[in-house]
């Protein structure tokens, strides 16, 4: 037990199994993804011009997304959630996947749902996060599958120590102290620490720095460049974007860079950051994008509601006629969205209300 | 006195408790039409804030079906995102969280992590803390609603998730490293509770009419401290009925949920 090291009581209180709240004393400490030196090293091994970035889905999963590394994923929820991208990660297959975000709900659903339809396609070893559910419209049926048979492992924090934990990798920073998970069970149980702040003397929690290997991120808009704008909700894509040593960014439209250059106070990511660029429409579709479209509910209960069959099951057919129908079976995005009718589209645009957003 | 169900009573009980010229941070559904009606009626001064990061929205196009939904940015007069939303907070700018969960003990430490087996093996998963952790450590004051039954009024819970005060000891929060002042009201359909300044444990403050303090200890595993000043639970008039179902949720997306069995 290092000198530094403090505890709540929450030991008076816990009903974890000793065992288990054991292990996080035994194990050392390790980043789930870069370290805070193999980032830095990433970062300054970038061509720092202004370039341009865009590509197709294919070519940008093709080149970053490989076995074993730390996937940031973007958005809240069902709110500007990288859809596209994750469909194109697993049109691709990749194993041994780390998951790091904050809430999310169908990115990861669909990457489970793959990984139980073909866990030699596509495998998931490890998450960390704060929440994975669809809020009002149920639990996450595939998470609940994976975690209660024990086959993923979970680090649990907050969504502010989600959040903040991609903010200090943003920062260049190892770590950050913040004012929660203390006093809970995450405090056994997560990569955290609490210590004695060395200047107030009183005991305060750290969570470690999330970089991960690669970013996926669905902003509004964007130069060629990558130089994003984010209207509504930034959520905590900034932060990722900046955090990971590669980030895809999707975007609903792109513009002139002298419209960035007229508001650059405007730029939610900056171009260093991102290292793929790819315009695609609807790329967050189901969820949705403020000042584009709304979420469509019939079809995130879709999807669940095929996941939950199974869950009740075991049967995993309809899964997998989804995947192979929508997924598998289409070459783009592009081509999914096609099988949408598009009334139902024009109708989610209506239903965002035009939400104002400023593209000049 | 009009009729009105389970879901009304604790949105109007919501509503009751916040005060004006303060900050309410909500999750989806009861809290938001609660703040809603708080607006509405004794508190047009109260903003609220939604953990993607929004403050002082003007929910005109709806009611927001998720806390990170494009409806809860309407006119909001600052939007940023998570870290915007969870540092206002910690540095103290919001007065009162609204969580929830799946059990809950007498000093109102919230479990939403799972119940049964073990940690890295649970009998049942639930979705984890989401903002729930960060909100009960650093609101000033922790609101929970929750559904009064034995199974979620424990004695132990198998996860701790949203701190309350720990195991009851006057420093727990201190040597948590949390800011926040802790739980202040637990809402059901049948009862409001409160916290003992000196123990504090759960205190019943309010019962539904018609219900007595023995019908409610029976729905809760620990045992209850009685306020000497126990009341019944104001009930809603006519128009806070009309505002819940006409302003607040004219879809009755929340309101008119079927109660589970």
């Amino acid at each position: 037990m290092d000198k530094l090291m403090k505890s709540s009581d929450i030991r008076n209180i816990t009903g974890l199994q000793p065992d288990e709240i054991k292990k996080k004393g035994q194990e050392p400490f390790e980043y789930w993804g870069p370290t805070p030196f193999e980032a830095r090293k990433a970062a300054v091994a970038k061509e720092k011009g202004l370039h341009d970035k865009r590509t197709t889905l294919k070519e940008a999963v093709d080149k970053y997304i490989k076995d074993g590394m730390n996937l940031g994923i973007g958005g809240f929820v069902n709110t500007r959630v990288p859809v596209s991208i994750i469909h194109e990660i697993i049109r691709k297959g990749v194993k041994d996947l780390t998951l790091s975000f904050q809430s999310t709900s169908l990115c990861a659903e669909l990457l489970a749902g793959a990984m139980i339809v073909d866990p030699d396609h596509v495998s998931i070893k490890r998450v960390e996060l704060s929440w994975w559910g669809y809020e009002v419209i149920g639990i996450a049926p595939l998470f609940r599958y994976l975690v209660t048979n024990g086959m993923i492992q979970l680090d649990d924090y907050t969504n502010y120590g989600m959040s903040v934990r991609f903010k200090a990798a943003a920062m260049g920073i190892p770590f950050i102290p913040t004012r929660d998970h203390g006093g809970s069970d995450m405090e056994l149980v997560n990569r955290g620490r609490m210590i004695e702040c060395p200047f107030t003397k009183e005991d305060v929690y750290l969570v470690p720095a999330c970089h991960p290997d690669v970013g996926i991120i669905h902003v509004p808009v964007a130069d060629m460049y990558g130089n994003s704008r984010i209207f509504g909700a930034h959520c905590t894509c900034p932060e990722i974007a900046v955090a990971a040593a590669h980030t895809i960014v999707t975007t609903e439209q792109i513009i002139p860079t002298d419209n960035i250059r007229k508001y650059p106070n405007l730029t939610e990511i900056p171009y260093p950051a991102v290292d793929a660029l790819i315009e695609q429409p609807f790329g967050g579709y189901p969820g949705a994008c403020y000042g584009y479209y709304w979420f469509d509910m019939p079809e995130f209960q879709e999807f669940r509601g095929i996941s939950d069959e199974f869950r009740k099951t075991g049967n995993k057919d309809k899964l997998k006629k989804y995947y192979d129908k929508y997924i598998f079976g289409c070459e783009t995005f592009d081509d999914f969205l096609a099988t949408r009718p598009y009334n139902k589209l024009k109708e989610l645009r209506q239903m965002d209300g035009v939400q104002p957003i400023l593209i000049d | 006195m009009a009729e009105y169900g389970p879901f009304e009573m604790i949105a109007y009980t919501g509503s009751r408790v916040l005060e004006d010229e303060t900050i309410v941070f909500v999750g989806t559904g009861l809290p938001i039409i609660a703040s809603m009606h708080a607006q509405l009626t004794h508190a047009p001064n109260l903003n609220m804030i939604f953990e993607a990061g929004s403050l002082g929205a003007v929910l005109e196009q709806g009611l927001p079906l998720s806390v990170g939904d494009t409806r809860a940015f309407r006119k909001a007069v600052y939007a940023k995102g998570l870290c915007g939303a969870f540092e206002l907070t910690q540095r103290g700018y919001a007065d009162y969280a609204f969580i929830g969960g799946a059990q809950i003990d007498m000093h109102g430490n919230i479990n939403s992590h799972f119940e049964g087996g073990t940690y890295s093996k649970p009998g049942v998963r639930f979705p984890g803390s989401g903002g729930a952790g960060a909100m009960a450590a650093n609101c000033e004051k922790t609101i929970a609603i929750m559904a009064l039954e034995k199974r979620r009024f424990v004695e132990k819970l198998d996860f701790v998730t949203s701190i309350g005060f720990g195991d009851g000891e006057p420093d727990y929060r201190r040597k948590a490293g949390v800011m926040g002042s802790g739980p202040y009201r637990v809402i059901t359909n049948q009862a409001l509770f409160g916290f003992d300044e000196e123990t504090r444990r759960m205190m019943l403050l309010e019962v539904l009419p018609g219900k007595t303090a023995e019908d409610i200890q029976e729905l809760v595993s620990f045992e209850l401290l009685i306020s000497p000043d126990l009341t019944d639970m104001k009930e809603p008039t006519d128009e806070d009925l009309r505002l819940l179902r006409e302003e607040c949720d004219p879809e009755g997306y929340f309101l008119k949920r079927k109660v589970a069995k």
